[in-house]
């Protein structure tokens, strides 16, 4: 046994090996996933293997045991592996290598009114129903009265359940469910059944059959739930157990993954939102880098924002880049990341001492920074005409995560006239994973103190 | 082994009712019911006999009774290897969410078409007493010929309902199978007609051999186990090749059965 599983069984259940309800041992599960979806006789025969096929391991090497009497609740992600997990308690599924042991009687609920056959009555469903589930057609017979007034369907309990909605459709299943009485009940995700009047009367019975020392296992993305019914919780994440314990600890660390999760989706889906939103003007900008004239203006005043392109023309600025730290070609960086903003200057005329600028807006067009050669002291030299030439901005990125533009240009001697000015021509999206307002992280660190009575 | 059989009569119930949802489902909504069972061999009989005894003159008398006495044992046999080939699949709501002896799922078509087969057998009496026949002499031997026979059809639909599951296209081949075995056995012609070098494989056919049990009991009136077809050697030669059906039917089904709810 590793030194993994001894602490969780530590923290989380006692004393395993003896009188276990569930014990799984080091359970590995693994899924072919056919590219081919249905595999032909012809194709089998011929080639003599299968089509071809990835594998996906669903479980990782979980182990835990569950007492008689526990209720357990299983957490985790959408693909965690939960469903898969108690399809191996009912041994709906095998596992790859490893051991589901089960000691008692056991019944899942892992669909409501599986099996019911749709031209048959209300009734006639319970009998198939109830025997799929295991029971005798005499238990059936003793508890067909408390099933059907369970599931509030007397008056419809005779007709085809073809014609029935699918509200009583679930409520008949319940119904029949937990009339089954296993010594271990499987439950996943079937709690949400009905109006709230109904709901509770299933709540009610869970509560009835964790009173009489049943064991309980349950999957369920409602925490709520999971923190009020359970004795011990399991969570599980990529097919691992990532932690198991208390419903307090275990619930807590969930919701707070859950949040981690959630504020990345949020902020890359604002990264795609407005990636769009600026695809327009980026292509746009691209196509006039691509050749088009460039405006006869030197007069800096007029670099509104209407105007895109201006400029002499004795040197044009091609091809502006973003670039890892590799050297890769990219469209979007992290907060802090080290980047290259990289363009082209062809130069028409022989120019001297040319400046060499970058301008980065934010969103709404402020300006974020600007810098250029001149400001940086740095002697460009003399360029004739037919020079091409690469000018790299190395730069650091501590903004603030969101989508900003960039611009670039080329200057004359003095700084005033340009010969190029190419606005807003490109767009990145940094990410970052910081929340703050504005466009610079300005690094805070907080401190809070009590200075009462001071 | 023993203990698969002890799980599967623990779940006796379950295919005691999805035997009875298979017989009330194919009856339910049908104002004749059962009687549309009943009128598909008869109709098979007319139209054959039509061709037989009329057209083609085969020459054979009460052409209607030999044929329906091989008939209806053939049709217990076919309409259940077809009828099972898809059965897991179309319980896949099943087979996914519930654990139990999957199968249940093909031996409860079975047992569907096994009580068909006995009330056709019941009508069949009735015309019989009707016609003159003195059917009941050897009818002694019914019970065990039908249980043999069971073995077979269970053999079959074992094997063909598990490689369905994983072969999809079976589902298209069975028909075909089961028409090509319904004219290999000697059911619209007598063993007698087939050329002497096509015997030997026709005989061995299990199928063939039971046919001829059937009709010696119903049409013949004879007993079975006579002079003449079959004898002591092919009856058991049709028993061993049973037997050799059931198991590998019954095999095949148990490797591939843990398998079954990933790939459907």
């Amino acid at each position: 046994m590793n030194k993994k599983e001894n602490r969780y069984m530590g923290e989380g259940i006692k004393d395993p090996g003896n009188d276990m309800a569930v014990d799984i041992r080091s359970v590995f599960k693994r899924y072919r996933i056919y590219h081919e979806k249905i595999p032909s006789l012809k194709n089998t025969i011929l080639r003599r293997k299968r089509t071809t096929f990835e594998e996906f391991l669903a479980l990782d090497n979980v182990s835990f045991t569950v007492d008689h009497g526990q209720t357990l609740g299983i957490i985790g992600p959408n693909g965690s592996g939960k469903s898969t997990l108690l399809k191996l308690m009912a041994k709906i599924l095998q596992p790859t290598s490893g051991e589901v042991i089960v000691n008692g009687s056991l019944s899942a609920l892992l669909e409501l009114g599986a099996g019911f056959h749709p031209d048959l009555t209300g009734r006639e469903n319970v009998y198939i129903n109830a025997a799929i589930l295991g029971m005798r057609k005499r238990d059936v017979d003793k508890k067909m009265d408390d099933i059907i007034e369970f599931s509030e369907l007397a008056k419809f309990i005779d007709t085809p359940v073809k014609n029935y909605s699918s509200g009583m459709y679930m409520r008949l299943g319940f119904s029949v469910a937990i009339n089954v009485n296993p010594d271990i009940l499987l439950v996943d995700e079937v709690l949400a059944v009905g109006d709230q009047a109904f709901q509770a009367k299933c709540y009610k019975v869970i509560y009835n059959f964790m009173k009489r020392g049943k064991t309980i296992i349950i999957v369920s993305h409602d925490l709520d739930t999971i923190s009020d019914l359970c004795s011990n919780v399991v969570f599980i994440k990529d097919g691992k157990v990532e932690d198991m314990g208390k419903p307090l600890n275990i619930v807590t660390k969930y919701r707070a993954y859950i949040e981690e999760l959630e504020k990345k989706r949020i902020i890359e889906q604002q990264s795609i939102e407005r990636k769009k939103i600026f695809k327009t003007v980026i292509e746009r900008n691209r196509k006039i880098v691509d050749g088009e004239e460039i405006a006869k203006l030197t007069d800096s005043s007029v670099s509104g924002e209407t105007i895109k392109r201006f400029g002499s023309g004795d040197a044009e600025i091609q091809n502006i880049k973003l670039l890892d730290s590799k050297d890769m070609e990219i469209d979007f960086c992290e907060y802090g990341d080290n980047v290259k903003i990289v363009y082209k200057v062809l130069f028409k005329k022989r120019i001297e001492e040319p400046v060499f600028g970058i301008r980065i807006k934010d969103f709404r067009g402020n300006i974020v920074y600007g810098t250029n050669t001149r400001l940086n002291n740095i002697k460009t030299g003399i360029f004739k005409k037919g020079d091409l030439i690469k000018v790299i901005f190395n730069q650091k990125v501590p903004l603030i995560g969101g989508e900003y533009l960039i611009s670039s240009a080329v200057a004359y001697k003095d700084n005033m006239t340009y010969c190029d000015w190419v606005n807003d021509m490109f767009a990145i999206n940094v990410i970052s994973r910081k929340i703050a307002e504005g466009i610079v992280d300005l690094n805070s660190s907080i401190e809070i103190k009590n200075v009462t009575g001071r | 082994m023993i203990k698969n059989l002890k799980i599967l009569f623990s779940y006796r119930e379950l295919l005691f009712s999805l035997t009875k949802k298979e017989l009330k489902v194919k009856y339910r909504g049908s104002v004749l019911g059962f009687f549309w069972s009943l009128l598909n061999p008869i109709l098979t009989m007319l139209v054959y006999t039509f061709v037989f005894s009329i057209v083609l003159r085969a020459g054979i008398e009460e052409f209607a009774i030999f044929l329906i006495c091989a008939l209806l044992p053939f049709n217990f046999l076919s309409n259940s290897v077809n009828y099972s080939t898809g059965s897991i699949i179309s319980n896949s709501n099943l087979v996914n969410k519930i654990y139990f002896p999957r199968e249940i799922l093909p031996l409860s078509i079975v047992f569907a078409n096994l009580f068909n087969f006995l009330l056709e057998l019941v009508a069949l009496f009735i015309a019989l007493a009707v016609l003159g026949y003195r059917f009941y002499l050897f009818l002694y031997v019914l019970p065990i010929l039908i249980f043999i026979q069971f073995f077979l059809v269970v053999g079959m639909t074992l094997l063909v309902s598990a490689l369905n599951v994983f072969f999809r296209d079976l589902q298209h081949l069975i028909t075909i199978i089961m028409m090509v075995w319904f004219f290999g056995t000697p059911i619209i012609y007598p063993l007698q007609m087939v050329p002497e070098r096509f015997q030997f494989i026709i005989k061995l056919n299990p199928m063939t051999v039971y046919a001829a049990y059937y009709r010696n009991i119903f049409y013949y009136i004879k007993y079975p186990e006579g002079a003449g077809f079959p004898g002591i050697m092919e009856t058991l030669i049709a028993i061993g090749i049973t037997l050799l059906i059931f198991f590998i039917g019954y095999f095949v089904f148990k490797k591939l059965e843990p398998r079954f709810a990933e790939e459907i």
